[in-house]
């Protein structure tokens, strides 16, 4: 009741002219920033992060965090009709997104990322309000030993990924873990594969690995096929424009299962939304009556990926507001606006000022809807878009990646390097190598080395550390539940077929 | 000591004023830069803003004041982009103790400190060593002891080798003849998330990290660090007070410009640092963040890169950190 109570409290604040006035300025350059690739929420809140300092609290955490939920709503476009990925958490969408595109089904896509987004998002308020506190405390549960179970999940997500060829699909995710080694080593502050370049001393950017195998070796692959390129069919009429009944019925466990993974994961301050995706989108294909539809266009494939990395952004917040610890790079600037403004996140934050978190729930149900309301309507406008003419759409794209890779670091080295990539995932489409598990492997790779050696030096090199917790031994056992089950299901289809002879 | 810093910077901008040679006058014409070397949300990057807000607060400055992040290479990109404008007057970056350590350290670094036009030292960030609040250490010898009975057992979250938590941890070990395990850790949000879970036994923090978690009594703070007891935390005994023979590693920030800066310019650039930091908004800042006064500017903060060069030098080869020149 009390929580009633509150959130009534939170919705007074909410729905203040000015705040709702915050509110819709937030979700919409959210979504614009959100569509844009390379430029992320965290820089857009940096960029903001002047103005909200003079907002009150209250108004500027409302705002910012509408940017930094509206990004996650407008990254799936891109992904969907251009096969780049906008942010980091969509590189999932692009897998089906851009194959229901291809075979003409571009605005149900659009239309099931924005649907799935609008569940996951509500579905991560709903649990932010109700259960911060005890998340929190389950979050700090997890020590190194826990994230390299969860890594280890993560990555055995490769077999779901893999398409004809397992061989051809583990040799990309190695790939990925070796470029994932690329810097300055941590623990013995030694550069490993920097060519001795200052650039370098951080690693390679994921997201320009990302942009350049999907985004540029798409449009390789394209021009030099006999074709001339893609031309999609778009079809005529609103009616195909939207997802239809089958769509939602089809993606109603992955709405349920992307908001669940994408909170929970959400709560870790050393997972993250990509990681979130990958997990949500491997539990689909592994739960479904029909994987085989999975790379090819499934809805359910864009439907839980988009679900997972929106309602991780509820999940993001648990942390932040409720032991002062940011999870992510945008979760630290906003940190940086509560320091701003002479306040403190921590574990007195909900009580001493009650009305700062509530208003900031109570605007977040009422962000989600306005985005529903202005992200559905966009739908059958961006489809459109793939109705260019392969000269105007691939320059078009290619200087959206080149930008787009540009304004993360504004390193002119990062736009080399998305060519490289580009020409590497050219050769990979050409080889039948699956782009996917590369990208699996960078980033969960950096995580999980990090967290394989603080376990080790923790237990001094004893092993056992890294099964003998409960909570990392379960993630491990559904690891190799994922890694051994298609054997399973390929034994299970040979018993049939035996069975079928037989009679 | 203050009056005689202030006396100082007063003397050094009367010399610049009446200066021999003749000064040109500067003021900004264009977007002041301030540049950082991390992303946003950092703790450099939120001082940053920091003194960008206090000093639109104050409208001393004739022009916008704009953060620029320029990141990578632990502070090395953002040296050499500063290198890069010789002998202009605009962007300002940003110093922290990873600008003097890590030139020392990286074959690849182009730009020492000695490189740069010193413009104000601004603020020492103190340190504590804290355990969770359910940890059984009350005191840092129970901490020792501890690490006595089981060497290499106990363990100790913090950043890189090179930090200063992994140095002091260096010399706390050496002082009483224990050792125990660093283990790095990329934020300091996993390090504190690691210190409340229980993953580890200690972590040494600058208290504006987890001031809220101290507050709600989550986290105990057993020792500072520094020479002398934190204003702000009265009743915590200094490593020293506590009988463990180890020097404070000071860990500064404040601003430098781009080599061979006009001497105009520089000046203009000490006057305004010095007006901030007259200021009552200044000395709120300074409390709020559990900052101590760090203000040197001229000479005094020249002497003070050359000094804490030297002894960061002499830290790091008793580390057996590999240093390059």
């Amino acid at each position: 009741m009390e929580i009633l109570a509150n959130l009534a409290h939170g919705f007074a604040v909410a729905l203040e002219p000015m705040n709702l006035l915050w509110c819709f300025l937030g979700v919409f350059f959210g979504t614009i920033v959100g569509i844009l690739p390379g430029l992320g929420p965290s820089a857009t809140v940096a960029l903001l992060l002047p103005l909200a300092t003079q907002m009150s609290p209250t108004g500027g955490i409302i705002m910012m965090a509408g940017i930094y939920y509206g990004a996650k709503y407008g990254g799936s476009t891109t992904s969907i009709l251009l096969n780049v990925p906008g942010e980091s958490s969509s590189v999932v969408t692009c897998i089906d997104g851009f194959e229901m595109a291809r075979r003409g089904r571009a605005g149900p896509a659009l239309g099931i990322a924005a649907i799935a987004s609008f569940v996951a998002g509500t579905v991560g308020v709903v649990l932010l309000m109700l259960i911060a506190p005890p998340v929190a405390d389950f979050a700090l549960r997890f020590g190194p030993p826990e994230y390299f179970a969860l890594m280890a999940l993560g990555l055995s997500m490769v077999v779901l990924l893999a398409g004809k060829s397992m061989l051809k699909a583990l040799i990309s995710m190695f790939v990925g873990l070796w470029l994932a080694t690329i810097g300055i080593d941590m623990f013995t502050d030694i550069p490993r594969y920097t060519l001795d370049r200052i650039e370098l001393m951080d690693g390679v950017s994921f997201v320009v690995v990302a942009i350049g195998t999907f985004a540029i070796g798409e449009v390789l692959a394209n021009l030099t096929s006999e074709s001339g390129g893609q031309k999609f069919e778009v079809p005529k009429g609103l009616r195909n424009l939207m997802p239809n009944w089958q769509d939602l019925k089809d993606s109603r466990f992955a709405f349920l299962n992307g908001s669940l993974v994408g909170f929970f994961v959400g709560v870790l301050p050393g997972a993250g939304s990509t990681i979130a995706s990958f997990v949500s989108y491997g539990i689909e294909k592994a739960v479904s009556k029909h994987p085989e539809k999975f790379g090819k266009g499934a809805v359910e494939g864009v439907a839980a990926p988009e679900a997972a990395n929106n309602s991780e952004t509820g999940g993001a917040l648990v942390p932040l507001l409720t032991l002062g610890i940011p999870g992510s790079g945008t979760t630290a600037i906003l940190l940086a606006a509560f320091i701003l403004w002479g306040l403190r996140p921590g574990p007195l934050l909900i009580q001493d000022h009650p009305e700062l978190f509530w208003g900031l729930v109570a605007s977040m149900y009422i962000g989600n809807v306005m985005l529903l309301i202005f992200n559905l309507p966009l739908v059958p406008v961006f489809a459109q878009i793939l109705r260019l003419p392969a000269y105007v759409l691939y320059p078009i794209i290619l200087g959206v990646s080149m930008v787009g890779v540009y304004s993360i670091d504004q390193r002119l080295l990062d736009t080399w390097l998305v060519a490289f990539f580009g020409l590497l995932g050219y050769l990979m489409r050409k080889m039948e190598y699956p782009a996917a598990p590369l990208i699996l492997g960078i980033v969960l790779g950096d995580l999980m080395e990090n967290a394989v050696r603080q376990s080790l030096m923790m237990s001094r090199g004893e092993i056992s550390i890294l099964y003998s917790r409960p909570l990392a031994l379960t993630m491990l056992i559904l690891a190799a539940a994922v890694l051994v089950g298609p054997m399973f299901r390929r034994i299970a289809g040979w018993r049939v077929k035996v069975i079928e002879q037989e009679a | 000591m203050k009056h005689r810093l202030k006396m100082l910077a007063g003397s050094a901008l009367v010399a610049a004023a009446l200066g021999a040679a003749p000064v040109h006058a500067y003021t900004p014409d264009r977007t002041i830069e301030f540049m950082v070397h991390s992303g946003p949300g950092a703790g450099n990057d939120v001082f940053a803003r920091s003194v960008q807000g206090v000093l639109g607060k104050l409208k001393i400055l004739p022009q916008t004041v704009q953060v620029v992040n320029k990141t990578g290479g632990g502070g090395l990109v953002a040296m050499s982009y500063l290198a890069e404008k010789k002998g202009e007057a605009n962007p300002l970056a940003v110093f922290t103790s990873v600008w003097f350590v890590n030139p020392q350290v990286r074959k690849e670094a182009k730009v020492t400190m000695s490189d740069l036009t010193p413009i104000a030292r601004l603020v020492l960030e103190p340190a504590v060593l804290t355990v969770s609040a359910d940890s059984p250490y009350k005191t840092v010898k129970d901490f020792i002891e501890a690490a006595k009975k089981n060497p290499g057992t106990l363990k100790q979250s913090g950043g890189s080798l090179t930090s200063r938590d992994n140095n002091t941890r260096f010399l706390l070990m050496k002082a009483t003849g224990t050792n125990w395990q660093f283990i790095s850790m990329k934020s300091g949000g996993e390090r504190v998330a690691a210190l409340l879970g229980g993953h580890v036994d200690m972590y040494m923090m600058e208290p504006a990290e987890a001031l809220e978690q101290i507050r709600a009594g989550k986290i105990r703070v057993l020792a500072t660090l520094m020479n002398k007891r934190i204003p702000a935390l009265p009743d915590v005994a200094t490593l020293q007070e506590q009988g463990y023979k180890v020097p404070e590693i000071p860990q500064a920030r404040g601003f430098v410009g781009p080599p061979a800066m006009p001497k105009g310019a520089r000046a203009y650039w000490e006057g305004v640092f010095t007006k901030m930091h007259d200021s009552p908004l200044w000395k709120d800042f300074l409390k709020e963040n559990y900052y101590e006064d760090g203000f040197l500017i001229g000479p005094g903060f020249e002497k003070f890169s050359n000094e804490y060069t030297q002894q960061m030098r002499g830290i790091l080869k008793e580390a057996g950190i590999k240093l390059v020149r």
